[in-house]
């Protein structure tokens, strides 16, 4: 039970409050959602919930938080750790020891458990959360499916009653980030536990949980997730598809979505998504018959592609399958070990730094590699300066990608969609007619992502050969043109997105499954047939 | 600004016992006189003192941890000696190429003394692990690296180009006297020396002096002369940016946050 | 230090039957190997002792361990260090002149030293003789790195200096990750048009990697609060009086003892006594300090019979050696005036053999790294 009584907390006086006047209670045994977008304070809110906020964090904090009758103001973290179980956001950076089991057993050293206890409750967690094949691993060679649910086990073994997670699933596939739910449901339900999650992939989650927390500029609004979602900000594919077709009560799952959805499909048979075809731009960018290893192991056989201006071309496929090693390639940051690539007629690894970046540019899957300078204003003019353009062009550019970002900022204090936004205009500054993308949309709340999919657009009409490897369904949806599948190193499909991607139920996005057989991609595809089918 | 580890008197005890029984330890050559136990049993000393710096060094150390550390302080000391320890192997032991003391100068400046003393003896701890040189001369580096943190954590407060000069001059000094240091710890057992250079535990603390002095000077100063000009242009060249990232990251660490206002 | 009745390890259905001897075994042996090495100067005995530990090493090393040929390689050179110093400043004392270099007297500021002239046998043979026995000491510390496993030495901690365990592993974890990260990011920096070539490209990717691991670890340091780090136990402020006051005794007769060590006035044994109180009364406070932070091991590596074995055979190896010296004090060490073939003593032979038997123990090593 988690009780939160006026809570107000900000980290220096004269800056904004982060949180103010909280009210909120969290019976026990719920799992709850905490929904906002970037900055609202989700993750604020949940260290507010184990006392890492005040007393890791400093700041001005006002009010008090109880969680199973102990208040946080007077208790710190440490003796917080038997109640309240916390998993941060990047498994890896909270990772003590270096193999599975020793971090299962690290809080309960900690708490002097008796060992033959410690030993029973490791085998438990293995258990509970589907890890005992890989007990004895080290942790880096973990996937990150497998990282998370150990970051899980670890705070789960000392048996606390709370459980935070801060966006667990933002970086793992789809099929990773169905294990990581199931062992949260199975955690609520078989043990009592209570957790408390935040998260942008709503449409991942918002069907497990009980009760949802929207943080808004005015306040905290709770609720089941059926009456929040009716009039929540941010909403997942499912929800908008209901408000538009006014379904009440609000379905949250596919399964509920497709009953309701019967009258619709029915006024819409016969039409689908309208895709206009990707105007045959220059051939921007092939590869041909090409095999790629890292180090000894394969990586990539026989793959050919081809992607020409104006197109968008989608990269999908497990964690692991090869996406990152082709886009490499492209990048010319690796070479293949049979056959060729070209980018704009040449081999992009045979190019130095200043002539590469006038060909292809490459948005790395950790944005903050290619950042060095203190400001953003310097990290612009630096960038005017490496792509050998004229002062003020990047700053330019991410005026119109991130409007809200200020010069004196350090790059690294911006948050995640602005960071991208940063590289997105140095990579753009020297306009390359290939732009490549690694999984741009990690921890990107919706907003920021359409946005980021209305600029992908752009850069598609302008001319600009496009190509993203990501695993978020939605976005491929809305923004991709062609997408290509890759499983274990080989493509297992390419053609057109509606094609493709609705043939296939682990990378069919949430429209498209409620509206099948009829081939549907997004919510604004059915909003404009429904308004073109009303004018007939 | 805060430091990461606050000094307490008993911490700052610990130090000061610690330094003593150091230093004790490494000048015991000019110190014997010649009919005493330890001159008579030499090949016993250096694994006498080992021991007795290992001691020495884990109760300074608990001092420390009763005096409680953050976890914030924990975590960087483990993450800047993971940086020394990546970068320690570089060198590949070449005539005093050794980019460590570069990160260890400037950590302990931002972070303060106590912090600097145990980086320095944290990291070459951990080096010495995955460079597989644990032995007994691993006590006698880990203080006199602590040594190189401490002083550089107790200079004066600078800023700007005079902060990075001040701190390449300590470098030069710092990495010569840990030349030197560890020179003496190994010149009592060099027995291949000719006479005129060798230790002579009957000959009184000048003669002494002058073969050590001779000693150093055709040995230890190839390596502690490269070693000095390294760490100094490093710190030249790359001190600001890597100090004005260390400093972020105290700022951002909130050592010892502030009390909590407010009504309840 | 006790035996485990229950045998946690040998679970069935795990990968885990069989466990690594404990660490602490591995370097008792082979510091008291390292002190039979440096009590005599028989270059037989020491030429077996080293190839005794290479077999035990390679028999027993836990894998992924490549010191012991590091060691290997610095013992050759101090071998030859050690030969060549002799051949040129060694003087001239004895019969047997092998040859004769060039000789050349440095000036008096360069300490006046004479170089080369007349190489003489027996000096050539001291030499040796008392390089091959540094480099024997040498590679027992060596087998020790090998043999013993730093992160499960690090689990052996007292748990009054449990913090400092915690960093050092931290360390070790991070620092590979670290050296990948640099890899990465210097390949990255193609792509804003930078050299990935050179010292400038490496320094210009050290900035970035460096960042973010400033930011990781503060992401660290709130998992590790968040899981209960620092919690300090119990204690009383008795108990800490008591800590206190064995330190302060420890220091003490520790200064007192030590300087007796030093002076030749002070009796043997008073000074040894004292300096063994205050060794003594130094663990005492560590132990006592430890007692109370209420903290527990998972899956501690117990000291069983494996250990003691090992145990046994180094000291075994000691007490034989020391025999065998009292018995034949010139057969371990050969004098070198006039040069004469060094032999092997019976009892040297036994010696080596107790020495190498640990490494046909019969405890199986489980697969993976420990």
């Amino acid at each position: 039970m988690i009780e939160f009584d006026d809570v107000s907390f900000r980290y220096d006086a004269g800056t904004p409050w982060i949180l103010r006047d909280v009210c909120l209670r969290i019976p026990e045994g719920e799992f709850t959602l905490v929904v906002g977008t970037t900055g609202s304070g989700k993750s604020t809110l949940l260290r507010a919930i184990n006392g890492l906020v005040p007393h890791f964090t400093g700041g001005e904090f006002l009010g008090d938080v109880r969680v199973h009758g102990r208040s946080i103001r007077i208790t710190p973290p440490r003796e917080l750790a038997d109640v309240v179980g916390y998993v941060p956001q990047d498994p890896m950076s909270g990772f003590v020891t270096d193999t599975v089991e020793e971090e299962l057993a690290y809080a309960m050293e900690g708490l002097g458990v008796a060992p033959t206890t410690m030993r029973r409750r490791v085998e438990e967690t293995l258990d509970l959360l589907g890890l005992d094949d890989v007990r004895v691993r080290p942790l880096v060679a973990l996937s990150g499916g497998q990282r998370q649910r150990v970051a899980i086990g670890a705070a789960m073994a000392s048996h606390p009653r709370v459980l935070i997670l801060d966006e667990p699933t933002s970086a793992l596939d789809p099929g990773a980030a169905e294990e990581v739910l199931a062992s949260l449901q199975r955690i609520v339900h078989d043990l009592g536990v209570t957790a408390v999650i935040a998260e942008h992939r709503l449409e991942r989650v918002v069907q497990y949980v009980d009760r949802v927390l929207v943080l808004e500029p005015g306040g905290v609004r709770e609720g089941i997730p059926q009456v929040m979602m009716t009039d929540a900000p941010i909403a997942p594919p499912v929800v908008e598809l209901g408000r538009l077709a006014g379904w009440n009560p609000l379905p949250l799952t596919i399964r509920d979505a497709r009953r309701e959805a019967e009258p619709l499909r029915r006024i819409l048979v016969g039409r689908s998504s309208q895709r206009p075809h990707p105007p045959v731009g220059v051939r921007r960018a092939t590869m041909d018959s090409v095999d790629a290893a890292y180090g000894r192991t394969p990586a990539l056989r026989g793959v050919d592609i081809e992607v020409r201006g104006g197109q968008v071309l989608a990269v999908m496929g497990r964690n692991g399958a090869g996406k990152s090693t082709l886009l490499s390639l492209l990048a010319g940051m690796i070479t293949p070990t049979t056959g060729h690539v070209q980018v704009d007629g040449v081999d992009p690894s045979r190019l130095e730094g200043p002539e590469l970046v006038r060909h292809v540019g490459l948005v790395p899957q950790n944005p903050t590699d290619l950042l060095e300078c203190a400001t953003v204003a310097d990290e612009c003019r630096l960038s005017d300066r490496d792509a050998r353009v004229l002062a003020g062009t990047t700053r330019a550019l991410l005026a119109l990608l991130a409007p809200d970002v200020r010069d004196d900022t350090h790059p690294r204090d911006l948050s995640a969609g602005q960071q991208v936004s940063l590289v997105l205009a140095i990579i753009l500054a020297s306009r390359p007619p290939l732009v490549v993308l690694d999984e741009p949309t990690r921890g990107l709340d919706y907003p920021t992502k359409s946005r980021l999919a209305e600029h992908l657009r752009d850069l598609a009409s302008q001319g600009h050969a496009v190509v993203i490897a990501t695993h978020d369904v939605e976005l491929v949806a809305e923004v991709a043109d062609t997408v290509l599948i890759l499983a274990d190193g080989e493509v297992v499909a390419h053609g057109p997105t509606s094609e493709v991607v609705t043939s296939s139920p682990m990378f069919a996005p949430q429209v498209t499954k409620i509206m099948s057989p009829g081939i549907w991609l997004t919510v604004a595809d059915v909003e404009s047939a429904l308004a073109e089918e009303r004018r007939a | 600004m805060s430091h990461a580890i606050a000094l307490r008197p008993s911490t700052t005890v610990a130090l000061v016992v610690s330094s003593a029984v150091g230093l004790l330890a490494f000048l015991w050559p000019f110190l014997i006189t010649p009919g005493s136990q330890l001159a008579s049993q030499s090949s016993i000393v250096p694994w006498l003192f080992a021991l007795v710096m290992v001691l020495v060094l884990a109760i300074t150390f608990s001092e420390f941890i009763h005096a409680r550390i953050d976890a914030k302080a924990i975590a960087l000391l483990g993450i800047l000696a993971a940086i020394i320890t990546a970068l320690r192997p570089l060198g590949a032991g070449l005539a005093g190429i050794e980019p460590i003391w570069v990160i260890l100068i400037l950590g302990a400046r931002a972070m303060g003394p106590a912090f600097g003393f145990v980086l320095g003896t944290v990291s070459l701890a951990a080096s010495a692990i995955i460079t597989g040189g644990v032995g007994p001369w691993l006590p006698f580096q880990m203080i006199a690296a602590g040594w190189v943190g401490l002083g550089a954590g107790l200079l004066p407060r600078m800023a700007g180009r005079r902060e990075v000069l001040l701190l390449a001059g300590y470098a030069v000094g710092a990495c010569i006297a840990y030349g030197f240091v560890m020179n003496l710890w190994f010149w009592p057992f060099a027995t291949s020396l000719p006479p005129q250079l060798a230790f002579a535990p009957g000959a009184g603390v000048v003669v002494n002096l002058e073969h050590w002095w001779r000693f150093t000077i055709t040995t230890s100063l190839g390596f502690d002369i490269p070693r000095a000009a390294l760490t100094a242009i490093l710190i030249l060249i790359a001190g600001r940016p890597i100090l004005d990232a260390l400093h972020r990251a105290a700022r951002r660490a909130r050592f010892q946050p502030q009390p909590m206002v407010g009504a309840s | 230090m006790t035996a485990t009745a229950i045998a946690p390890d040998t679970i069935v259905g795990t990968a885990r039957l069989g466990r690594w001897t404990h660490p602490g075994a591995w370097w008792l042996w082979s510091l008291l190997l390292a002190v039979t090495a440096s009590r005599t100067t028989n270059p037989l005995f020491l030429i077996l002792l080293i190839c005794v530990l290479a077999l035990v090493v390679h028999r027993r090393e836990r894998p992924g361990g490549r010191t012991f040929t590091f060691f290997l390689r610095i013992a050759a050179v101090i071998v030859v260090i050690r030969v060549l110093a002799q051949m040129l400043l060694g003087g001239a004392w004895g019969d047997t002149v092998i040859a004769t270099l060039p000789s050349i007297t440095l000036p008096v500021w360069a300490a006046g030293l004479r170089l080369g002239g007349p190489v003489v046998l027996e000096v050539i043979l001291a030499g040796f003789y008392d390089g091959l026995r540094l480099a024997a000491i040498i590679l027992c510390i060596g087998a020790a790195n090998a043999l013993a496993s730093p992160r499960r030495l690090l689990k052996s901690l007292p748990s009054a200096l449990y913090e400092f365990g915690v960093s050092i592993v931290i360390a070790l974890t991070f620092a590979p990750q670290l050296v990948h990260d640099i890899e990465r990011v210097r390949t990255s920096r193609r792509l804003r048009g930078r050299a990935t070539r050179g010292p400038r490209a490496f320094a210009g990717a050290a900035l970035p990697v460096l960042h973010s691991a400033l930011d990781q670890s503060i992401e660290l340091a709130a998992a590790m609060d968040a899981r209960g780090y620092g919690r300090m136990g119990t204690a009383h402020a008795r108990e800490r009086r008591f800590v206190v006051a064995l330190i302060g005794v420890a220091v003490i007769a520790g200064a007192i003892g030590l300087f007796g060590l030093m002076a030749a006035q002070v009796p043997a044994v008073l000074s040894w006594s004292l300096a063994a109180g205050a060794l003594g009364a130094a663990a005492g406070a560590l132990v006592l300090a430890s007692r109370h932070r209420n903290r527990t091991v998972y899956r501690p590596d117990p000291w069983g019979r494996s250990e003691w074995i090992v145990v046994a055979s180094g000291a075994l190896t000691l007490v034989i050696s020391v025999l065998t010296t009292a018995l034949s004090p010139l057969a371990m060490n050969p004098p070198t005036d006039p040069p004469t073939w060094p032999s092997l003593p019976i009892g040297a032979l036994l010696a080596l053999v107790s020495a190498g038997c640990v490494g046909y123990l019969s405890t199986s090593r489980p697969e993976e790294t420990p």
